[in-house]
């Protein structure tokens, strides 16, 4: 198949190679050329086509898939000038991946399908290790018969691939993850202070714990990060902040109440504001220490 | 002096007219003619567009409702402003925003001053508003003649956006405190007690305030109609939870605060007044006693 690729980053590039080792053929277009050159070094011999715009791109593309930091890069790749839509024929389909709000994407959505152009919110879990082994959690919404003609690629890139519903439902879906994961790294970390303080192994609650009802896998593997006081990123912590805020700017937009993610969020800007977040998110737990400790 | 005035809505017409008063020559614009009609019958001047208004004006002031409305405005001022010219701005925007328009109008030196105020449709009509502004501090003799007639209290805070800041923290503050006013109404009521009264003896003792007097009486009477209208407080958290997010500022009052104004939102009552925030309470506890 004729795949675009847009956005080669830390992510998008592992994700892209899968798809051509697969025996895609990448047409590619990147906003810093430097992006493109593991794609073009001969001795790789990648089979890729490098454009001089993305209209050019959807101009080749029978699918093209968009792996940006926002909102608003996504709507610049699809719709701004020399976009996707300016290129792409009818039929053409657009696969988002990148982590953006639900209501933007219904709307990037609506606007493209005003060209025959579908489009769907695939966005995903699972990290760098996760786009490098092909074992991503991707979480979509579209119509079913895009879902369908993109699936192929999509289980080329990931390990668990769902439809969850109709346009944004992707990206709701990757909301809640992002509320489950960040109070979830909250919880356990708050735990580990609170036992840590009170005079009494972290390491020792958690192995009780992972044998009852307050199991998870955040528990287990970010736990143990925290007890080897690993805070090497895995997830950055202003990723996490960056998607608490557009959870929170939406649930602003439907009126609807979040009081633990609100929560959780202050203490991502907290640690954002205090130049920790570059570290893993995890990282919470420190600022946690910090505020706990006399000066 | 030769002034301008856009946005004549419950705050602006009150304004416009006491500068009208004050012996001002006023040109206007609106976005509906009738909404300017009164003022237009007591002197002001008609302009067909805000460029108009820009270049029959010293200085330009705005009271619109959104950061993108005086964004909006500032592009069809710009045309008509002669160098020199100054965009004063009353609305409550995204700090952000502030400095981005304030940027816009450089080149053509054109200075943009930011001056969100604090007292409602009541400190308009009696010129007795807070006024918060940030801008150039040479700008201060011009503006003078304006802010004396519009309000009591006025603050220079800083560059521009400061102004906005300072807003933010003064709804942060206000709204923080309507929610802790109606959780001892709460709990008052819970534990079957008068809050009239409870009420009553906080205001003579450390934790009498300005919120609770005035915001307390109406969750006392629960008479919720507006005073102000709360889905104006919830825009103007949006403004400032965003503005924490970009800088790194954790606000965990403020953030709870913020849930629960999303709550009130959801059950309908955003044109009642910000008191209703007791009736959120209400929601998760069962009827009042």
């Amino acid at each position: 198949m004729q795949v675009g690729f847009i956005g080669l980053g830390l992510m998008g590039r592992p994700m892209a190679l899968h798809l051509e080792k697969a025996g895609h053929t990448l047409h590619l277009w990147a906003r810093r050329p430097a992006s493109l050159a593991p794609f073009i070094d001969k001795a790789a011999a990648v089979n890729a086509k490098t454009h001089a715009s993305p209209a050019e791109v959807a101009k080749h593309a029978e699918v093209v898939v968009v792996m940006v930091a926002d909102a608003p890069d996504v709507e610049k790749v699809c719709l701004g000038e020399n976009g996707l839509a300016a290129g792409g024929k009818a039929g053409l389909i657009v696969v988002d991946m990148s982590t953006i709000n639900p209501n933007a994407a219904r709307n990037i959505g609506l606007r493209l399908a005003q060209q025959g152009i579908d489009f769907v919110d695939a966005p995903v879990s699972g990290g760098e290790m996760g786009a490098i082994n092909a074992a991503l959690t991707i979480m979509v919404g579209g119509k079913a018969s895009a879902f369908e003609k993109v699936r192929p690629l999509l289980e080329k890139m990931g390990k668990s691939v769902t439809l969850i519903g109709d346009s944004g439902a992707g990206q709701v879906a990757k909301a809640c993850n992002q509320i489950l994961t960040g109070v979830g790294v909250m919880a356990v970390a708050e735990a580990f202070n609170f036992a840590a303080k009170s005079g009494v192994d972290p390491a020792k609650v958690r192995e009780a714990l992972l044998g009852g009802f307050a199991y998870s896998k955040i528990l287990e593997n970010h736990g143990q990060r925290m007890l080897d006081r690993n805070f090497k990123p895995g997830f950055k912590a202003w990723m996490h902040q960056k998607d608490l805020r557009i959870i929170m700017e939406e649930a602003h937009r439907m009126g609807l109440m979040l009081p633990s993610a609100a929560a959780t969020a202050q203490v991502f800007n907290a640690i954002v504001g205090s130049g920790m977040g570059e570290n893993d998110s995890i990282t919470a737990l420190q600022l946690l220490e910090k505020m706990s400790t006399a000066e | 002096m030769n002034l301008g005035f856009i946005g004549v809505g419950a705050m602006g017409a009150p304004m416009a007219e006491h500068l009208l008063d004050a012996g001002h020559r006023l040109s206007v614009w609106s976005r509906r003619p009738e909404s300017a009609a009164a003022l237009v019958a007591q002197g002001a001047s008609w302009c067909d567009s805000p460029a108009a208004v820009a270049g029959a004006s010293e200085i330009v002031c705005t009271n619109v409702t959104g950061s993108a409305d005086v964004e909006g405005l500032a592009g069809g001022l710009a045309a008509g402003f002669a160098p020199g010219g100054i965009h004063l701005d009353f609305s409550t925007i995204a700090p952000s925003a502030a400095r981005r328009i304030a940027a816009s109008y450089a080149a053509r030196g054109v200075d943009f001053v930011d001056a969100p105020v604090s007292g409602g449709s009541a400190g308009a009509r009696a010129a007795t508003l807070a006024i918060m502004w940030g801008g150039k501090s040479a700008l201060a003799p011009r503006l003078q003649p304006v802010f004396e007639t519009l309000g009591k209290t006025v603050v220079h805070v800083g560059e521009t956006g400061a102004g906005q800041v300072a807003k933010a923290c003064n709804q942060m503050v206000m709204v923080a405190a309507i929610e802790a006013a109606a959780e001892a109404a709460r709990l008052a009521a819970a534990a079957g007690i008068d809050f009239a009264r409870v009420r009553t003896a906080m205001l003579g003792g450390s934790a009498g305030s300005r919120v609770l007097e005035v915001f307390g009486e109406r969750m006392a009477a629960r008479e919720f109609a507006a005073g102000v209208e709360a889905r104006l407080h919830h825009k103007d958290y949006a403004l400032l939870m965003d503005e924490a997010a970009r800088i790194g500022a954790p606000l965990p009052v403020s953030a709870a605060v913020w849930q629960q104004l999303n709550a009130l939102m959801a059950q309908g009552w955003g044109r009642q007044d910000t008191s209703a925030l007791l009736r959120v309470l209400e929601t998760g506890a069962g009827p009042a006693r």
